[in-house]
C-alpha cells in the first residue's frame, strides 16, 4: 500500500487574519494566511484546509480573494469551507482556485444540497464537515455554524447519510478536543472510519507528534488536519505585527507568548516521526 | 387589572429621549451613565481607545501591583487575597494569576447561581481543580426566591438579587475572616459604561461600588418596599442573619479590618475578555458552552445561571440593550470585530427570548407566565417600544 | 527571443481550468483555455483536463465539436496531455452512471474502482507513487517522468480507473491497498496520466515542463 497519509495544516480565516480558537470559539488573531500557506507549502504539506470561521455567522463568504493568491503561489490541493451555501458559491470559490469545497451548515439544514452539488461537480469536490460534539449521554451530536448550533443529529448517522448523498470525503472536527492539545477523540474516529468507505480526514486536538502518530497507525485515515500545532510553531519565527489596521486584536502575537498545552512542531518534524514510526508519508526533498 | 411597578428604580428615570447609537461600537445612549462626545463616540470606546493606546506603561503598572501584592502576601499560612468568582473566565484569570505568577494565598468565594447550569457548574469545578481553595456560598433559597420575584417586579432584573449578594457576600467573608486585599476582573462601569472617573484608579470604594450596582435603590431601601407592598413577601419569610450577604459591612467595620475597597486586575494588565477565555482554557480547564448562549453568538460569556438570559432579556426590554449589544461592543472595542460585523449580530441575535430555561425561570419565581408578560411590559419605556401589528418592535433599531 | 511556447487548455465547461492555468502561467508559457479548434491547433501543446462525470464531459465535447480538435491535434504530433478525467476521456468507454463512449483515441475501458475490491475506500485520494512499467520507445516523442523517481509522491483523486487494453501503452501502474492500476499512459505524443501534476508540487511542476519544454 503506497497511499500516504495526508498532512493537511487547518487555516481557520476571518476577514483578512488567520485566527485560532479553542473549541472553534475566540478569534485570536496569528498572523496573514498567505505567509502561513507559502510556509506550509514548502515544508511538504500534502494539501490546505482552508475554514472562513464566520461565513455562517455573518451570512458571507470571503475567502476568494485569499484562495486566488495563494493558488498562483502554491500548488497543492486546496479545500475551502465555510458559508457554502449554494451551487453558485461553490462555483465561485472553485473559479477562485479551490480544487475542493467543505460544506456543513448548509448541508445539514439541506442535504438534498449534497447530492445536488456532487452530481454537478463529482463526488470528489464535496468535502463534508462535521462538528461533532459530546452529549452527556456519550452520544455526539453534530453541529453547525463552527460550532455553535446543535442540529440535534447523532453523528455517526448522518456520516451514513452523506455518504450515501454522494460527499467525496468526511472532514470529522472533534470539538470539545479542538486547539486543547489533548490529542483526538480516538474512539469516535474509529466508529466514523468503521460506518462508511469514503475517506475521513481527522480534526481537532493534536498537541503532539505523538497524538497524529496513534491515530494514523491504528485508523485507516485518510487524512489528518492539524492548525495549532504547526501555527504556534510557525509564530515562534515569524511573527507578522503589521498590517492590522483594518480588524484583529493583536494583543497576543505582540506578546512573544505561546501555548503551554501545545507541544509545537513544523511539518517537516513531524513527516519525520511518523516515517520513523513507520506510517507512510510524503517528503518533498 | 394587570400589574403596575413601583417607582424605586432609578435609572430608567433619566434616559433620553431620542436615541442615538455609537459610531464606533454597537451600544445606544440608552446605557445608564455612559455619554457621547461631539463625535458621537461613546465614552466606553474612549475608555478602551486610551487602554490600547501606548499612554499606559503596563510596566509601570506591574511594578504598581507587585507593590501591593508584596504588601499583603502572608507567610504565616492564612489566606492573603479574596476572589471573587463564579469560575468563569475572567476571574479564573485573576485567580490563577494571583496565585502561580505571584505568589498570593489566594481563597476564591462563589455566590451561588439562582440556579446553576451543567456547564457553570462543571467549570467552577474545573478552576477548584486548577488549584484553589473555594468558598460556595448560598443564600436562603426560599427567601431569595421572594427576593428575586421582587427584584423582577420593581426592578426589572430578577437576577439583581444575584447581584446584591455577589458585592455583599466577599465583603462580608474579607471581614469576618481579615483579610485585606479583594480582586476583581474588570471595572465593569468603565470598560461597558464608560465611566471616566475609575478609568485609572486601581481600586474603587466600597460605598462606591455599592452605589454602582443598586439600581438607585440599595438594599434596604428595596426590602422595606417589598414588605410594605407585596403580599408575597412578610418579616416572617427571613430572620436578620438571612440578609447578612446581602449588605455591604459599613465603612467603620471595613476601616477595622483594613479593607480599602475593590481592587481591580484590568488596572494592572490589560483586560481582555477573549484572551482571558484562551487562558482559562489552557490553564483551568475552562470550557465553552457546547452551544451559542442565547440572546447572543458567544459561547464563553456569562455561562453558569440558568436565569441569566433573563436578566440580559428584561435589560433589553427596559433600555433597549440586549446580551448581543454588551458582548459586540466590547470585541468591537478591542479589534476581534468590526462594527459592521457587531450590527450583523445584532440584527440577526439580540433580543432573542432566553426560551431555554423559562420555565425554570417561572418556577423559580413562583409566578405565571401570564404575570411575567404583564411585568415586563411595564417595564417597555414608551419611547423605545411600539406595537405592529400586536408585535412589539423597537422604534429605534441598531443603525 | 524566443516566440513563447503556448499551451492550448482544452476547455470544455466542465471544469476548473484555474489551477492547471496557475501552474503553467508560473512555468512561463503561455496559456490559452479555448474550445476554438483554430485557437488550439495552434499551439505548441495541448492539456484535456477534467475533474467531473464522464458522460457529462463527453456530452459537452460533442456539443462543442472538439473531438475533431482533440484528433487533429494529436495527429500533428505535437505534444499532448491528458489529466485524470481528460484521462479516461481517451479510452474506449466507461461505465460512469451509465455505458458511455469515450474518445477511443486509447484502446480500453474506464471503470469504477470498486470493482478493484469491494471494501476500498473510494474516491482513491490523496498523495500516491507510480512505478514505471515501461521506457520510452522511439515512437515516443518525450519521457515525462524522465527525471522522477520511484519514490516521488503525485496528488490523485478519481473514482474510476482505467484499463488499457494493449499493455504497451501502459506507462505507469500504482498501488492501492493491495491492488494495481494504471496511473498513466504513454503513446507517441500523447501522454495521459490520472494524478495531477498540477497540483503535485514541485514535481508535478517537472512533469509538465519535461512534457512541453523539450
Amino acid at each position: 500500500m503506497s497511499l500516504a497519509t495526508r498532512i493537511i495544516p487547518r487555516l481557520d480565516i476571518k476577514g483578512p487574519n488567520l485566527v485560532k480558537g479553542i473549541h472553534l470559539e475566540g478569534l485570536r488573531v496569528l498572523g496573514k494566511p498567505e505567509s502561513f500557506a507559502k510556509f506550509y507549502y514548502e515544508q511538504g504539506a500534502d494539501e490546505l484546509f482552508y475554514q472562513d470561521v464566520v461565513a455562517s455567522l455573518y451570512g458571507r463568504n470571503s475567502l476568494q480573494d485569499i484562495i486566488s493568491r495563494t493558488a498562483k503561489e502554491v500548488f497543492i490541493p486546496l479545500t475551502v469551507g465555510g458559508g457554502i451555501r449554494n451551487i453558485e458559491d461553490i462555483s465561485n470559490m472553485l473559479q477562485a482556485g479551490a480544487d475542493k469545497v467543505s460544506i456543513n451548515t448548509s448541508a445539514i439544514s439541506n442535504p438534498e444540497f449534497i447530492s445536488l452539488a456532487s452530481n454537478i461537480y463529482g463526488s470528489s469536490t464535496i468535502v463534508i464537515c462535521i462538528e461533532a460534539i459530546k452529549q452527556r449521554d456519550g452520544s455526539y451530536i453534530a453541529f453547525t455554524d463552527n460550532g455553535r448550533n446543535s442540529s440535534g443529529r447523532e453523528v455517526i448517522s448522518w456520516a451514513k447519510e452523506v455518504e450515501q448523498l454522494g460527499a467525496g470525503e468526511i472532514l470529522l472536527t472533534f470539538v470539545d478536543q479542538e486547539g486543547s492539545g489533548k490529542g483526538f477523540d480516538l474512539i469516535l474516529a474509529r466508529q466514523v472510519c468503521d460506518a462508511v468507505k469514503i475517506p475521513v480526514v481527522i480534526h481537532g486536538g493534536a498537541g503532539s507528534m505523538q497524538h497524529i502518530l496513534d491515530a494514523t497507525k491504528d485508523l485507516p485515515l485518510s487524512g489528518v488536519a492539524i492548525a495549532s500545532l504547526f501555527h504556534y510553531d510557525f509564530i515562534l519565527h515569524n511573527r507578522q505585527i503589521e498590517g492590522y489596521e483594518e480588524e484583529g486584536n493583536i494583543d497576543f502575537l505582540k506578546s512573544n507568548r505561546s501555548l503551554s498545552s501545545i507541544d509545537s512542531k513544523s511539518i517537516k518534524e513531524l513527516k519525520l516521526f511518523l516515517l520513523d514510526n513507520n506510517v507512510l508519508c510524503r517528503i518533498d526533498e | 387589572m394587570g400589574f403596575k411597578r413601583g417607582d424605586i428604580e432609578k435609572q430608567v428615570h433619566v434616559m433620553p429621549k431620542n436615541v442615538a447609537w455609537c459610531k464606533k461600537c454597537v451600544v445606544s445612549n440608552q446605557r445608564p451613565k455612559i455619554t457621547f462626545d461631539e463625535e458621537g463616540v461613546c465614552s466606553g470606546c474612549r475608555n478602551a481607545l486610551y487602554r490600547h493606546s501606548s499612554k499606559i506603561d503596563w510596566d509601570q503598572r506591574e511594578k504598581e501591583l507587585v507593590k501591593l501584592l508584596d504588601q499583603h502576601r502572608r507567610d504565616d499560612g492564612e489566606w492573603d487575597v479574596i476572589i471573587p468568582s463564579s469560575g468563569g473566565k475572567d476571574s479564573g484569570y485573576v485567580a490563577h494569576q494571583l496565585r502561580y505568577k505571584y505568589g498570593m494565598n489566594p481563597l476564591t468565594v462563589t455566590w451561588s447561581p439562582l440556579q446553576y447550569t451543567d456547564i457553570g457548574f462543571q467549570n467552577f469545578q474545573a478552576l477548584n481543580d486548577a488549584g484553589f481553595s473555594n468558598l460556595l456560598a448560598t443564600p436562603n433559597g426560599k427567601f431569595q426566591r421572594k427576593l428575586a420575584r421582587l427584584c423582577l417586579e420593581e426592578l426589572g432584573d430578577a437576577f439583581h438579587v444575584f447581584v446584591l449578594g455577589q458585592t455583599g457576600f466577599p465583603l462580608q467573608i474579607a471581614k469576618r475572616l481579615g483579610i485585606k486585599l479583594i480582586f476583581y476582573g474588570e471595572n465593569g462601569d468603565v470598560d461597558y459604561g464608560g465611566d471616566p472617573e475609575y478609568l485609572d484608579k486601581p481600586w474603587k470604594p466600597i460605598p462606591a461600588v455599592d452605589t454602582q450596582q443598586n439600581k438607585g435603590a440599595p438594599f434596604r431601601e428595596l426590602l422595606d418596599y417589598g414588605l410594605k407592598n407585596k403580599d408575597y413577601l412578610s418579616r416572617e419569610d427571613f430572620t436578620e442573619s438571612d440578609l447578612i450577604f446581602y449588605d455591604s459591612p459599613s465603612q467603620e467595620e471595613l476601616d477595622k479590618v483594613g479593607i480599602k475597597g475593590m481592587y481591580y486586575y484590568g488596572y494592572y494588565h490589560k483586560w481582555s475578555p477573549q484572551e482571558n477565555y484562551y487562558y482559562c482554557a489552557e490553564h483551568c480547564g475552562f470550557k465553552p458552552n457546547p452551544e451559542r448562549s442565547e440572546g447572543t453568538y458567544s459561547k464563553y460569556s456569562s455561562l453558569d445561571d440558568k436565569m441569566d438570559g433573563f436578566h440580559y432579556y428584561l435589560r433589553y426590554i427596559k433600555f433597549g440593550l440586549g446580551r448581543t449589544l454588551e458582548e459586540a461592543s466590547h470585541e468591537i472595542r478591542d479589534g476581534h470585530i468590526t462594527r459592521d460585523e457587531g450590527v450583523a449580530l445584532m440584527q440577526r441575535y439580540e433580543g432573542e427570548f432566553p426560551k431555554k430555561y423559562f420555565k425554570d425561570f417561572l418556577e423559580y419565581l413562583d409566578i405565571t407566565e401570564v404575570h411575567f408578560w404583564e411585568v415586563v411590559d411595564s417595564w417597555r419605556a414608551p419611547h423605545l417600544w411600539k406595537k405592529v401589528d400586536g408585535t412589539w418592535e423597537l422604534k429605534h433599531p441598531i443603525k | 527571443m524566443n516566440k513563447p511556447y503556448k499551451i492550448a487548455v482544452i476547455d470544455y465547461q466542465i471544469s476548473n481550468m484555474f489551477s492547471i492555468k496557475n501552474a503553467l502561467t508560473v512555468l512561463g508559457f503561455d496559456v490559452e483555455v479555448t474550445s476554438d479548434y483554430s485557437t488550439i491547433m495552434s499551439c505548441d501543446g495541448a492539456i484535456l483536463p477534467g475533474v467531473g462525470s464522464f458522460p457529462e464531459a463527453m456530452k459537452h465535447i460533442k456539443e462543442l465539436n472538439l473531438e475533431a480538435s482533440i484528433n487533429d491535434f494529436i495527429a500533428s504530433g505535437k505534444p499532448f496531455l491528458g489529466i485524470c478525467l481528460g484521462f479516461q476521456l481517451l479510452f474506449d468507454k466507461s461505465n460512469e452512471i451509465e455505458d458511455t463512449f469515450g474518445l477511443g483515441i486509447i484502446p480500453g475501458e474506464v471503470k469504477h474502482m470498486s470493482g478493484l475490491d469491494a471494501e476500498i475506500r473510494i474516491p482513491h485520494v490523496g498523495w500516491n507513487k507510480v512505478q514505471r512499467k515501461q521506457l520510452p520507445n522511439i515512437k515516443n516523442i518525450f519521457d515525462p517522468l524522465k527525471k522522477i523517481n520511484a519514490q516521488e509522491y503525485f496528488y490523485f483523486i478519481h473514482s474510476f480507473y482505467v484499463e488499457p487494453a494493449d499493455i504497451n501503452d501502459i506507462y505507469t501502474i500504482t498501488e492501492y491497498n493491495d491492488y494495481s492500476f494504471c496511473s498513466s499512459i504513454l503513446k507517441d505524443n500523447i501522454f495521459a496520466c490520472q494524478f495531477h501534476p498540477e497540483k503535485s508540487g514541485r514535481k508535478g511542476a517537472e512533469i509538465l515542463s519535461e512534457i512541453f519544454n523539450r
